[in-house]
């Protein structure tokens, strides 16, 4: 029973993602995602009480959510503290570059994602910090440097890093290498 | 004064009378907008707080609310740059400047009224600006203005760059607190600054490999 309303509420986020990857966000309607996922709209009220805003708010966090798992795949066989931090910027720079629906958003409902993924930093950053936690461990660390702490700098600098790579270009392997080895890694390695 | 004759005088009187209503109408909206938001503050609400007529208020802003409102961030900023270039003008090294820049930027954004009411409030407003392109220019605004206090110890690309990290440093901490560095703390922004900043940006300036980084 769970799992089967686990399943429905899947499909019906699946199904309004693409109709806003169609449509664009302002476009559609909790109607269209209904019948995009053959369920009522009655159902959808059951899943979404809060209607349109709260289901365009779940969306985007499923879709973060599906965002970290890619990275994940994406990063998780590196064998370095380097190698993964790097691995990391480069894929989560490009597949923010290359995600339509998301540059989309960005153009059309930029407030759409500020609040979302504002509530979700913390989660976040633990998430990083957690994963990258072993990779410090393994690594010969300068003195005095306490691996939880470290684990949260470099959280915080790779979320930042990814969301808005500012100066750097990321997509250069060179700067990639630059960045993480001499500005973020200095005082830690 | 003592020399200027009547005429130049009286045109000298006129506009700072019209710069100083302005500024009226700029603080007036800033104290609405510490209040309601920006969303409930209306133009008669500004005029009210100022004392001014709504005439008055639509000689010194034609373009109405957004025109204030426009006004209003481009005073604040310039307010917020001024009072963290004093900071970090008395940096005798590079650690005071990171930290100096750093602590007093914190400081001075999480006391300041408006933007804690909008944080509350419209969320969307302050928020929007602090992920992916919209972060790119406040990174790059932010960073611009800084550049020049860091240049003084460092090559002007590890300069920016400093500056660039010492931003993100401060919209992470002020957006995900954390139990263990209290940006407001000196002596916790020191410690920070030596343990993972300040190593990075020394190390990124005699880093020879350094390629000079496109301007966004």
């Amino acid at each position: 029973m769970a799992i089967a309303n686990e399943e429905l509420r899947e499909r019906i986020l699946h199904a309004t993602y693409d109709c806003i990857a169609r449509w664009g966000v302002a476009r559609t309607s909790v109607e269209d995602a209904a019948s995009e996922a053959g369920v009522s709209r009655a159902t959808m009220y059951r899943y979404f009480p809060g209607g349109r805003e709260q289901l365009l708010h779940a969306v985007v966090e499923w879709e973060y959510g599906r965002f970290f798992q890619r990275l994940y795949d994406a990063v998780h066989d590196a064998s370095t503290l380097e190698e993964v931090i790097e691995r990391g910027l480069r894929y989560a720079h490009r597949a923010i570059a290359e995600h339509e629906v998301l540059q989309v958003v960005l153009k059309t409902e930029p407030e759409l994602l500020g609040v979302t993924l504002s509530g979700e930093s913390a989660t976040t950053l633990e998430l990083i910090a957690g994963f990258l936690t072993p990779y410090l461990e393994h690594h010969e660390l300068r003195d005095g440097v306490v691996v939880a702490e470290a684990a949260d700098y470099l959280a915080r600098m790779v979320l930042s890093y990814m969301g808005a790579p500012g100066r750097w270009d990321l997509d250069d392997p060179v700067q990639v290498a630059e960045l993480v080895r001499v500005e973020l890694l200095a005082g830690i390695v | 004064m003592s020399m200027g004759g009547v005429t130049a005088a009286a045109t000298e009187v006129v506009a700072p009378a019209r710069a100083s209503q302005r500024l009226r109408v700029i603080d007036a909206a800033l104290s609405c907008i510490a209040r309601a938001g920006t969303k409930k503050t209306t133009v008669d609400d500004v005029a009210r707080e100022a004392e001014v007529s709504r005439a008055t208020l639509y000689r010194a802003f034609p373009g109405g609310k957004d025109a204030i409102f426009a006004a209003v961030v481009e005073t604040e900023l310039a307010r917020f740059f001024s009072t963290v270039a004093i900071a970090m003008g008395r940096a005798a090294d590079l650690e005071e400047v990171l930290v100096n820049g750093i602590c007093v930027s914190a400081t001075y954004l999480s006391n300041h009224a408006a933007i804690a009411y909008l944080c509350d409030h419209e969320p969307d407003l302050v928020l929007q600006r602090l992920v992916f392109g919209q972060m790119d220019q406040t990174l790059e605004l932010c960073s611009t203005f800084a550049q020049p206090f860091f240049a003084r110890f460092l090559d002007p690309v590890a300069a920016a760059r400093g500056a660039e990290l010492a931003v993100r440093v401060i919209v992470s901490y002020l957006m995900s607190p954390s139990p263990s560095t209290n940006l407001q703390s000196e002596a916790e922004v020191q410690a920070l600054v030596r343990a993972f900043i300040l190593p990075g940006v020394e190390a990124l300036a005699s880093s020879s490999a350094v390629p000079v980084a496109p301007h966004v």
